[in-house]
């Protein structure tokens, strides 16, 4: 068991390592800003967070690729000694340095994971932080990257690595942050809807049927919206008289309510007296 | 007035020939009314006009009055000594030229001469620059409004440290507003109307997610524009929600850091100087682009939560008791949505 264990922290701490420079990456591209909240960076001088941040990241790919490498094809050479030594002080490091992050800037992420890192540090991402440095111990003597030798080996080994996995999900609030963007939509109001779908909505509509024929022409005169809400006027007759049909379709998709007014076109504007502010 | 942004539409859209003004948007109250059945309170008379500002040029500067030239014609107002003055600073009325642009808050003190009236505030040649840097030469900058005319800012040294301590990073990309006094060609910048947002311009911070509806009313900072195109007297706001399928101007990238329902131009917002407790419905009658690039509080009256929920002409803002000098006053804003 803790043979297993000590075998797969080589490619959990990679893919930690690399995926924590690659969401980095994303968030410093994408947000472009001078003073990007990046974890421990956040507590540098404005002018010198990006390189810090940038700076850190090349580390953290390093580290992780230079994990594999060494673990695949030199895992008795003295470089792999070197990284997995850094490895060890990097995650050490790290949880220091949130320690510090927190009591200095208690509103700042850890930025570990980039945008999705904006949760105040907590004691959850420091444990975490904690027990990615201790998994870091066994890499001082762990062997040669190997599959497994036989079957009960393979599932002992896949049990170890979905057991931390499960336990580093535990410790991140990143986890929380991605699950509710992924749930999250937006309420009608704020959400952008094509005019060519609300006018398939509105034809689609029974409303529509029932009042196409006093319809002069299926050419909107005006369209405009209000919230959760779309309004489209056509010209219409009605019992000989002029007038303008208005519908009001909501935004939320086919067999939204669809409501209707009619006006008649000579009705005008009740002028009673200007009106102070 | 005239109001010249009219819509465009994606969709198959006639315009008939009054569109895009007043009364058309008026009538887009009744034709709401006639599916909603609600009261149009707003909008079915004529436009509102502002009591208490007067906007026009100086023609006359005398010890106890003043003569300003307006669109009405030739207006009187007396001072007082209370009457304060703005020009690049609190000055005295003295300072006042001839020729000089002015808005004017005023107050009648005397109800059985309503045709007296008294100049409570007066701003002289007061402008604001609120944009992305696009050029720097030194202390010049050349500032994109973005829907506006590009403007050429200048900083002097009086007001550089001033200036600079309040956006530290005064280069291409980054983020201005400024307000000054307006000369020929520019803007002579004399205070910073906010702090500079670290971020790059155009890359603005994700907005929060909203759950349910959007929570009516939304908090923020109003602040004000100059005219520009539009008409001086104008009543209205620039919203930073406009819908993007009838948006006139290049999508800036995000939509600003306070979540506000998409609504058209002509739509009547109600908006609440919670510093001085006067309110208004106004109508939106532009597109207010640079307001949702800048996620700052206003601290006017204790502090706002972040980000610009209008971007008021001169004569709304003033005629709600805004101080022009001041850069903005903590707002709240309903929408009749849902």
């Amino acid at each position: 068991m803790l043979a297993a264990a000590r075998d797969v922290q080589v490619p959990l701490l990679a893919a930690v390592l690399i995926t924590g420079c690659a969401a980095k990456t994303s968030y410093l591209i994408g947000a472009r800003t001078a003073g990007a909240r990046t974890g421990p960076t956040a507590s540098f001088p404005l002018g010198s967070r990006r390189p810090a941040a940038a700076a850190l990241c090349a580390i953290e790919f390093a580290l992780g690729a230079g994990l594999l490498v060494t673990a695949t094809y030199a895992w008795a050479s003295p470089a792999a000694l070197v990284v997995r030594v850094a490895v060890m002080l990097l995650f050490g490091t790290g949880a220091a340095a949130l320690w510090v992050l927190r009591a200095r800037r208690p509103d700042a992420g850890c930025g570990c994971f980039g945008e999705f890192s904006s949760t105040p540090v907590g004691w959850r991402v420091i444990l975490r932080a904690v027990l990615l440095s201790v998994a870091a111990l066994p890499l001082i003597d762990a062997p040669q990257l190997h599959m497994p030798a036989s079957t009960a080996q393979a599932w002992l080994t896949l049990g170890v690595i979905v057991g931390e996995i499960a336990v580093i999900m535990a410790l991140s609030p990143e986890i929380t942050q991605l699950m509710l963007r992924l749930s999250h939509a937006d309420p009608c109001e704020v959400r952008e809807v094509p005019i060519a779908r609300t006018q398939s909505a509105l034809y689609a509509s029974a409303t529509w049927r029932r009042y196409r024929r006093f319809l002069v022409t299926t050419d909107a005169a005006d369209i405009w919206r209000e919230g959760c809400w779309r309004f489209l006027v056509y010209p219409g007759v009605l019992s000989s008289r002029s007038v303008q049909v208005v519908f009001a379709v909501h935004l939320t998709g086919r067999g939204a309510p669809v409501r209707v007014g009619v006006l008649d076109s000579g009705i005008s504007l009740a002028r009673g007296p200007a009106t102070a502010l | 007035m005239a109001w010249r942004w009219l819509q465009s539409h994606t969709g198959k859209v006639r315009h008939i020939g009054d569109s895009g003004t007043p009364d058309w948007y008026a009538r887009r109250a009744l034709l709401r009314a006639a599916v909603f059945g609600q009261d149009h309170e707003v909008w079915t008379r004529q436009p509102a006009f502002a009591s208490s500002v007067t906007i026009g040029v100086l023609s006359a500067v005398r010890e106890d009055s003043i003569v300003l030239d307006t669109d009405r014609g030739t207006e009187f107002f007396a001072l007082s000594p209370t009457t304060e003055t703005w020009l690049g600073a609190r000055t005295s009325p003295s300072a006042l030229r001839p020729g000089d642009p002015a808005i004017i808050r005023h107050r009648t003190p005397y109800t059985d001469l309503p045709e007296r009236r008294l100049a409570e505030r007066i701003w002289a040649r007061i402008g604001r620059v609120a944009g992305t840097i696009v050029e720097a030469y030194g202390s010049e900058f050349l500032v994109d409004a973005h829907g506006r005319e590009r403007q050429y800012v200048v900083v002097p040294p009086a007001a550089s440290r001033q200036i600079q301590v309040r956006f530290p990073r005064l280069a291409p990309g980054y983020l201005i507003d400024v307000i000054g006094t307006r000369q020929r060609d520019h803007l002579l910048a004399v205070t910073p109307a906010t702090a500079q947002p670290p971020y790059h311009a155009g890359h603005l911070p994700a907005p929060p997610m909203v759950n349910g509806h959007v929570a009516m009313p939304v908090s923020g900072s109003a602040v004000w524009h100059e005219p520009d195109a539009e008409p001086p007297g104008l009543l209205g706001l620039g919203y930073p929600a406009i819908d993007p399928e009838e948006s006139g101007t290049q999508p800036v990238s995000g939509t600003g850091c306070v979540r506000l329902p998409y609504l058209s131009l002509g739509t009547a917002v109600r908006i609440r100087n919670e510093c001085s407790g006067r309110a208004a419905m106004l109508p939106v009658t532009s597109e207010g682009v640079t307001a949702r690039q800048f996620c700052d509080r206003c601290v006017k009256c204790g502090t706002s939560p972040k980000g610009r929920v209008a971007d008021l002409t001169i004569a709304a803002f003033v005629e709600l008791g805004g101080s022009l000098e001041d850069g903005c006053f903590n707002a709240t804003l309903t929408t009749r949505t849902g």
